[in-house]
């Protein structure tokens, strides 16, 4: 028997090393089916553009997307939460707890379903590191300095570097460096170390600010045509569901190898210069969130989200930042005067 | 058939003039833009959105227009040899096979896309300026059901030039610029 | 018939269909859909809800459901979101304003001041007629792109002229026509915008490329009217005393000043703010528009009748230019999705040719392409095929870009379709015959082979700028 073709299209360029994050849920998938699923996976704009592929899945155009939510979220602000929400004080993988255990999927599928009406399901998983604030020409000290700049980013983060002042611009991550040549943006964030260097950030600027609270628990999402899901025998269903669960681990392993790397590689090699971003842009960011949730709020099912997370996060990261060993002191032990900041 | 033409050449012309006039608007928008970023340090987070929905609604909007003018491109090196009868009966054929199975699929899915985006308001992602977008995607159906009913005319137009061997023309309208320029330096060199 | 037979087979009917002379655009669209129906026909998913109905579903409801299977095929959404996608296209929203203020610029009454005046100011050199026929072309054609104004406005003003300094009719209108063309290639050019928007190469890396291979090529035609006027004089002859006006050099400064100067300020104004990134292309095309308008007005030539014509007439062209990526968008999705740009891939690969053999063989056929068709048919539907094939040769996409501008003026200069030819004849002196327009033309032909030829030999005029403005390449 010929196998099912599953047509996915991802969110990023073909040579961002999130193809390759993708490619390893492909693996799973194809060798745990034993080659009953095979998978035809493609970059962004290869059937339809980075931003488009939630419309796509629900029209069946694709079979399935490797994405984020806050790509759709011109559909719904609520779509953010699922991925850069506010950072209440919980890390990526306690809000990835808060999707699988903490009534995050439940929500979700009501948002997607419900309310919006989308013909899909969808699953989480790849709990990214923290994302850097990202890079800029010049030196950043202070929110002073960043008034009036064109910044890149997506989602509820936009909103939040708005309201810092920023003029933010929602960019797929393949159209970021013309964008910054076109002068459509002056400053920017993607993601990582990995991605930001491949698609040549360094290139275009110099100074590479780490740690912020823009977007510090984001998760892909993986969406799946519902009736092409359904459609499968309960044991491929499972195979799609799990697989995702499965790559999130070698994924994790993976970015941990190779973000560090290429973080050594950009200041070493490309003459970036990296710091980590000044406790003022943070503590403005902290209370530009204040302002944005008490909006966000004023919408019924993004309240009920917001408690949801809340009550999560400050049970669970309580737990984690009481137990959490110093790992900071442990470090600087062993490799002394390396950490700055 | 004359009548209607005449009737889809206006509607098409009006809702083709009335859009053309977004242009203006949309230099001094983005001119607007250029200017507070630079003057007053405080760039619009709109001028992206609004700029593509000027430019997406113009062309769109624009389309039955210029079809009516016949401005649409041709390969016509051999097309233009023809006799009328000859070029009338060639596009007869071709509006029935290929013009109306695209506007009309482009009338219906793009109901079902814009309505549902109507559906949950849709904003653009591209700022957080949440700039809307429904109205935008409604665009599509408006000028599939614009480009239908020139295309219904332009069948006429075949129709009429079969019967008669000579093409009727557009009413007068904005002459391409050639034409124009002709006129006015002959006009007013001796 | 497998995917990619059907995908050739495609192909082969746009072509068919492109010599029967329908609107490219509805036949490419109509073609995609055509083939997409078929590409993405999966009856177990487009009656799924029919094959669910139960057994007391009524003979209405079955008919209707067995109707909605029919048009439940996925081609009707790709379509839709690939036209969405070309509405929501940021790249392609400099089209409409860089046209606009090509229209506003044309209407300004600027260029019988600046050829009269390029004219006095170049009477010693050799053919200096020709010479000022050829800047102002250039420089005109720069600042409005629009390539039919500016051969038909020259061709009233300047050929008549030079045909009473008995200039030779086809030397003279040869540069007429090469020079008007020269508006598409030199930036700001909206050729190069659609190529950006049809290749995904990065537009102001572009714009940077393309202006030295430009410049070399206006250097070129000066060259050659130049060498002609000295070597065979009776094609140009030299102004006989009391023919140009006797202008004192502080006027010639003040009209140099008030007809020349405007124009390039906004010229490099446009593209310096892009070049620098201190405006996008787009914003760059806004304030170029107001400009323009700004300009007419002091040349006392704006009215309300002249704006509207102007607003009218970007409308026509925007709209031509934009339902013509509509359909293509569409077409090529589902070519590559039957495999066809994967089937032309593989059909190169085995041919086993060298870099060097595949640029020669590809820029022969967008040449070919050129004599029965247009540039914007040809960058926007015949482009796309060469593009992916040019990482197998390691070419890099904007030098490509680069050659097939280049090329491309030629398409205006070879029968049958000669746009440049046609609108001079349209206008020209009887006694100027078509042929005589075509032979005139002929040697330009040449020098844009031999401006191709310098690039690839000397790569560094298309990388330079670009590799100065934004570092690398
Ligand atoms: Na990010
Ligand atoms: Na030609």
């Amino acid at each position: 028997q010929s196998p099912i073709v599953m047509k996915m299209q991802t969110s990023w360029p073909a040579s961002d090393i999130w193809m390759e994050f993708a490619k390893e849920y492909v693996t799973r998938v194809e060798e745990m089916s034993g080659g009953r699923i095979r998978v035809d996976l493609m970059p962004a704009g290869a059937v339809v553009g980075a931003f488009q592929v939630m419309d796509a899945v629900h029209d069946g155009v694709i079979d399935a997307a490797h994405s984020v939510s806050a790509y759709w979220y011109g559909k719904s602000k609520a779509a953010s939460f699922f991925g850069t929400g506010p950072v209440f004080g919980g890390s990526a993988t306690t809000m990835l707890g808060w999707f699988y255990q903490g009534g995050g999927a439940e929500l979700y599928r009501e948002l997607t379903q419900d309310i919006l009406g989308m013909n899909i399901v969808g699953f989480y998983g790849f709990p990214m590191p923290a994302q850097p604030f990202g890079w800029f020409k010049g030196e950043v000290n202070g929110t002073a300095d960043i008034q009036g700049f064109k910044y890149r980013t997506v989602g509820l983060a936009a909103d939040l570097l708005q309201a810092m002042g920023m003029s933010v611009a929602q960019l797929p991550g393949g159209e970021i460096v013309p964008a910054m040549e076109r002068g459509v943006i002056d400053a920017f964030e993607f993601n990582n170390p990995s991605s930001d260097r491949r698609f040549g950030a360094q290139d275009v600027a110099k100074n590479y600010y780490l740690s912020s609270y823009h977007q510090a628990s984001e998760s892909f999402e993986f969406t799946f045509n519902r009736d092409f899901y359904e459609d499968l025998a309960p044991d491929l269903q499972a195979i799609l569901k799990y697989a995702v669960e499965a790559a999130s681990t070698a994924n994790t392993a993976h970015a941990l190898r190779q973000y560090s790397a290429d973080l050594a590689g950009l200041a070493a090699e490309d003459g970036v210069t990296v710091r980590r971003t000044p406790k003022e842009i943070l503590q403005g960011q902290l209370a530009a969130w204040d302002a944005l949730i008490a909006q966000l709020e004023a919408d019924p099912f993004s309240k009920k989200v917001l408690d949801s997370q809340r009550a999560w996060v400050e049970q669970v990261s309580y737990y984690e930042l009481m137990n959490e060993a110093d790992l900071r002191l442990a470090y600087d032990h062993y490799f002394p005067g390396k950490l700055q900041g | 058939m004359p009548t209607f033409i005449r009737f889809a050449d206006r509607l098409s012309a009006a809702f083709g003039h009335v859009f053309a006039w977004l242009i203006v608007l949309m230099t001094l928008g983005v001119s607007y833009e250029v200017l507070v970023r630079y003057a007053f340090n405080a760039p619009t987070p709109w001028s992206l959105d609004v700029s593509f929905i000027m430019y997406g609604t113009m062309f769109m909007m624009g389309g039955a227009y210029t079809l009516s003018r016949n401005g649409h491109v041709r390969g016509d090196f051999l097309y233009r040899m023809w006799r009328p009868r000859t070029q009338a009966a060639v596009d007869l054929v071709l509006y029935i096979l290929f013009f109306f199975p695209g506007i009309t699929a482009l009338i219906f899915a793009g109901w079902k896309y814009a309505s549902r985006s109507w559906g949950y308001a849709e904003v653009s992602v591209n700022s957080p300026a949440g700039i809307p977008i429904y109205q935008f995607k409604a665009v599509l159906v408006a000028a599939g059901v614009l480009l239908f009913i020139q295309g219904l005319a332009q069948v006429c137009r075949c129709i009429l030039c079969l019967r008669e061997g000579y093409w009727r023309p557009a009413e007068a309208d904005v002459e391409e610029t050639e034409a124009a320029l002709v006129q006015d330096i002959r006009g007013d060199t001796p | 018939m497998t995917d990619p037979q059907m995908a050739l087979m495609m192909l082969g009917i746009f072509i068919a269909l492109v010599f029967l002379g329908f609107p490219i655009a509805f036949t490419l669209m109509a073609l995609g859909i055509g083939f997409g129906y078929y590409a993405y026909f999966d009856p177990g998913r487009m009656w799924r809800a029919f094959n669910r109905l139960g057994e007391d579903a009524d003979g209405w409801t079955l008919v209707t459901t067995w109707l909605e299977g029919l048009f439940n095929n996925r081609i009707f959404d790709l379509f839709v979101n690939q036209t969405y996608t070309v509405m929501a296209n940021e790249i392609l929203t400099a089209v409409p304003l860089f046209l606009f203020m090509g229209y506003v610029v044309e209407r300004a009454n600027i260029v019988n001041r600046l050829f009269t005046t390029l004219n006095i100011a170049s009477r010693n050199i050799p053919g200096s007629m020709g010479v000022a026929a050829l800047v102002t072309c250039a420089l005109f054609a720069t600042a409005t792109g629009i390539v039919g104004a500016v051969v038909t406005l020259m061709g009233l003003l300047a050929l008549p002229a030079m045909l009473r300094a008995r200039y030779d009719p086809s030397f003279a209108s040869g540069i007429i026509c090469a020079g008007g063309t020269l508006g598409i290639l030199i930036p700001p050019s909206i050729m190069l915008i659609v190529y950006a928007a049809a290749s995904g190469v990065s537009i102001v890396r572009l714009y940077a490329a393309a202006l030295l291979p430009g410049l070399t090529l206006v250097g070129l035609y000066l060259v050659y009217i130049i060498a002609r006027a000295i070597l065979q004089p009776s094609v140009a002859p030299r102004p006989a005393k009391g023919e140009l006006p006797e202008v004192p050099r502080r006027q010639l400064v003040v009209m140099l000043l008030t007809s020349f100067l405007p124009l390039a300020v906004l010229i490099l104004a446009v593209l310096g703010s892009i070049l620098f990134g201190l405006a996008t292309p787009t914003e760059a095309a806004a304030i170029g528009a107001l400009g323009g308008m700004v300009l007419a007005v002091i040349y006392r030539a704006m009215s309300f009748e002249r704006l509207r014509e102007s607003v009218y007439l970007t409308v026509r062209t925007t709209a031509m230019v934009c339902w013509l990526f509509v359909g293509s968008y569409t077409f090529s999705a589902v070519f590559s999705y039957l495999g066809g740009e994967q089937m032309i891939a593989d059909f190169v690969g085995g041919l086993n040719l060298t870099p060097f053999q595949f640029l020669i063989l590809a820029q022969l056929i967008i040449f070919l392409l050129g004599w029965p068709l247009e540039w914007s048919e040809i960058i926007i539907i015949f482009v796309p095929i060469f593009l992916p094939l040019l990482a197998i040769f390691d070419i890099d996409p904007l030098f490509f870009g680069v050659l097939v501008a280049l090329n491309l003026q030629t398409s205006f200069l070879t029968p049958p379709m000669a746009m440049s030819a046609y609108y001079l004849k349209g206008i020209a002196p009887p006694q100027v015959k078509l042929t005589q327009i075509f032979a005139g033309s002929m040697p330009y032909v040449g020098m844009v082979f031999l401006c191709m030829a310098l690039m690839y030999v000397f790569p560094q005029i298309v990388f330079s700028l670009p590799e100065y403005f934004y570092g690398t390449r």
